[in-house]
């Protein structure tokens, strides 16, 4: 009987000895990062291509002739007239928490020099979205932390929303203050041992951004105490145009794999127009044939095919979810130009950063009449539908009435009522930077702002009795804040305990 | 040299003229050339330069190179021409040579398939599973 054993063993390893058949290719011409290879008959198209000493390429373009493939890596060491294998593998990186905490390039290797990371899978790159039977809709907020994006465009977990404006109007600053929010939520369920609260993690890509201001979005994330809960991806100005065209999909796969496994994630694209304008230098580079402004005619599947990849599963699938906000920059505020138009269509809703906005003063400069976000209420809780329910019709009559506020005292008092209330709703809105606030704290916020608790208040005192009023409330009525927090909506019972506790601080406050 | 469309499909539809069977006849290749350079149609020198570029990967994809440490015996030869000639069908050209830096075994290529049983190539294989 042993003897059998080593007998089937040895016949076994006989039969594995055998020799395999490969495909090769040569270089025949090598610039800007993309190969022309000759021979290559078996490749398949986005296949892995081995040039050898640990440079890989993906075969994007399958001609009659020849290949043309991107090279992944140090493309300088690449030379004509060199051979190339086929893999037979997709292009794959690796996921899991492992990478959470961590700074990583395109392909998932690890650039912040903590050592080696231990995946716990890989996830093919490109994957084809979920279909529509494992959808579900989408009913759980994404608490951002920040009250205009809460109140009046709440975002939910699955959904898409496009962060859209000009250069230096907050658009990361929300992406970043969405991610210190729901770290500190994370944070706080986890030490009170909360069973019932789903944790989101982050992943944030930044596609063809200076690598300073990756460095300094790393640090806040730090300072914040968020990169546990976080997954940074850097492609760099300074990375090839393959790089920065790929780590949207690589970032992708790794927020899919937190959504398969039942848990919750986050993904912000910083940003998506340099994103079009890499894969624009890859198309062009690769001889395909050019359409409007110079992009490939497929730029719109470019996008369409990553951000369909972002959903919220069934109970059948999971129950997980992949949230994405994805950053585009605009000129001159033309929302109306080829790239905008077309992320416009695909999300569901936007955030539309204004230049004047900010400039006045009001920051997060959000401008509610152009932003809109397609599931709405659906992803709010029942405690801030009742509070915000109201707020983007009382500031739509503000800012019809605006006009008429330099006339100042000619006005009947229920117009003159409106205008000082529309003051104070936007200056309430106003929020410094990586400065999230719990929901409980913007439902008392808005709650005392409906009930007339703020009316008295000068216009430029706002913020800072809203930040005394938060302050008293989290340090006397610790209690109060925990109720609304469990319960989620405003019950009679809750309001009278509200109503007593704003009265007691406006008492106190000068 | 920049070739257009146009001269690209002249030349392949040439190229498809001179194929016999799926497989080069050298005569009427010969013939084509010697009429275009004789007939000097409009656009024949980017005509001929793809056409050669044609020619050049078809008897590629039809060249069975066999690379050994040491020179073959006429009998080894013999069986794996037979034995190239039962996989990939008649018409390969044969070409033999000596690469010592194989250590031991055959590399054959045939076109863009390799198999290569060389103790070259199983060394490097087991240096990347390691």
């Amino acid at each position: 009987m042993n003897n059998l054993l080593q007998d089937i063993e040895s016949q076994i390893a006989g039969v594995k000895t055998g020799v395999a058949k490969e495909n090769v290719g040569i270089v025949r011409e090598i610039g800007d990062g993309v190969a022309k290879i000759e021979g290559l008959t078996d490749a398949m198209l986005n296949e892995m291509l081995d040039f050898g000493n640990g440079v890989t390429g993906l075969a994007l373009n399958l001609e009659e002739t020849e290949v043309g493939a991107i090279i992944l890596g140090k493309f300088t060491d690449v030379k004509e007239g060199q051979e190339v294998k086929t893999t037979g593998k997709l292009l794959q990186v690796p996921v899991g928490k492992a990478l959470l905490g961590r700074v990583v390039n395109s392909l998932g290797q690890p650039i912040d020099g903590k050592g080696p990371i231990q995946a716990e899978a890989n996830y093919p790159v490109e994957k084809i979205a979920p279909g529509i039977i494992k959808r579900r809709s989408v009913s759980q907020p994404v608490q951002t932390g920040i009250m205009a994006i809460d109140a009046m465009i709440p975002i939910g977990r699955g959904q898409r929303e496009l962060i859209i404006g000009d250069r230096s109007t907050g658009k990361t600053t929300i992406g970043i203050d969405t991610i210190i929010s729901n770290a500190r939520q994370n944070k706080a369920a986890e030490e009170a041992g909360d069973r019932d609260y789903r944790p989101l993690y982050s992943v944030y890509v930044a596609i063809g951004q200076k690598q300073s201001n990756v460095a300094n979005v790393v640090r806040i994330l730090e300072d914040a105490g968020a990169l546990p809960y976080t997954i940074v991806l850097v492609a760099a100005a300074s990375d090839s145009a393959t790089n920065q065209y790929l780590a949207p999909f690589a970032g992708c796969s790794m927020g899919e794999w937190f959504m398969d496994n039942g848990m919750d994630a986050l993904i912000i694209f910083d940003d998506l127009s340099k994103h079009a304008t890499a894969y624009r230098q890859v198309s062009l580079v690769l001889r395909r044939p050019s359409g409007r402004e110079a992009f490939p005619g497929d730029v719109f599947y470019l996008h369409s095919r990553l951000l369909e990849r972002s959903a919220r599963l069934s109970e059948a699938a999971g129950n997980g979810s992949l949230t994405a906000l994805p950053i585009i920059e605009t000129q001159l505020g033309d929302v109306s130009a080829y790239i905008p138009t077309n992320v416009i269509s695909i999300t569901d809703g936007q955030i539309y950063l204004e230049t004047d906005l900010f400039y006045q003063g009001v920051r997060p400069a959000v401008s509610v009449g152009l932003s809109v976000s397609r599931v709405g209420s659906a992803a709010q809780i029942k405690a801030m539908k009742q509070v915000a329910g109201r707020i983007k019709l009382d500031l739509a009559q503000f800012r019809e009435l605006a006009a008429f506020a330099q006339f100042g005292s000619d006005l009947d008092p229920k117009t003159q009522a409106q205008l000082e209330r529309g003051k104070r709703i936007v200056e309430l809105f106003k929020q410094p930077q990586y400065n999230p606030l719990p929901v409980e704290l913007q439902v008392v916020a808005l709650w005392s702002m409906q009930n007339g608790f703020l009316d008295d208040v000068d216009v430029d005192k706002i913020k800072d009795c809203q930040a005394k009023l938060g302050e008293f409330m989290t340090s006397r009525k610790a209690d109060l804040m925990a109720k609304v927090r469990a319960e989620k909506a405003v019950s009679d019972a809750l309001a009278g305990e509200l109503k007593a506790a704003v009265g007691e601080f406006k008492q106190s406050y000068k | 040299m920049k070739i257009n469309k146009q001269d690209r499909r002249n030349a392949k539809q040439l190229f498809q003229c001179c194929l016999d069977n799926g497989q080069m006849d050298e005569e009427r290749i010969r013939k084509a050339v010697e009429a275009l350079i004789r007939l000097k149609p409009r656009g024949f020198a980017a005509i001929l330069s793809h056409f050669q570029r044609l020619v050049r990967l078809e008897i590629a994809r039809r060249t069975a190179t066999v690379e050994s440490t040491v020179a073959l015996t006429d009998e080894l030869r013999q069986a794996v021409q037979r034995n190239l000639a039962d996989r990939f069908g008649p018409g390969l050209r044969y070409e033999f040579r000596v690469n010592p830096a194989l250590l031991g075994g055959l590399r054959i290529k045939v076109g863009s398939d390799v198999f290569d049983g060389s103790v070259q190539a199983r060394l490097a294989s087991l240096q990347a599973s390691l």
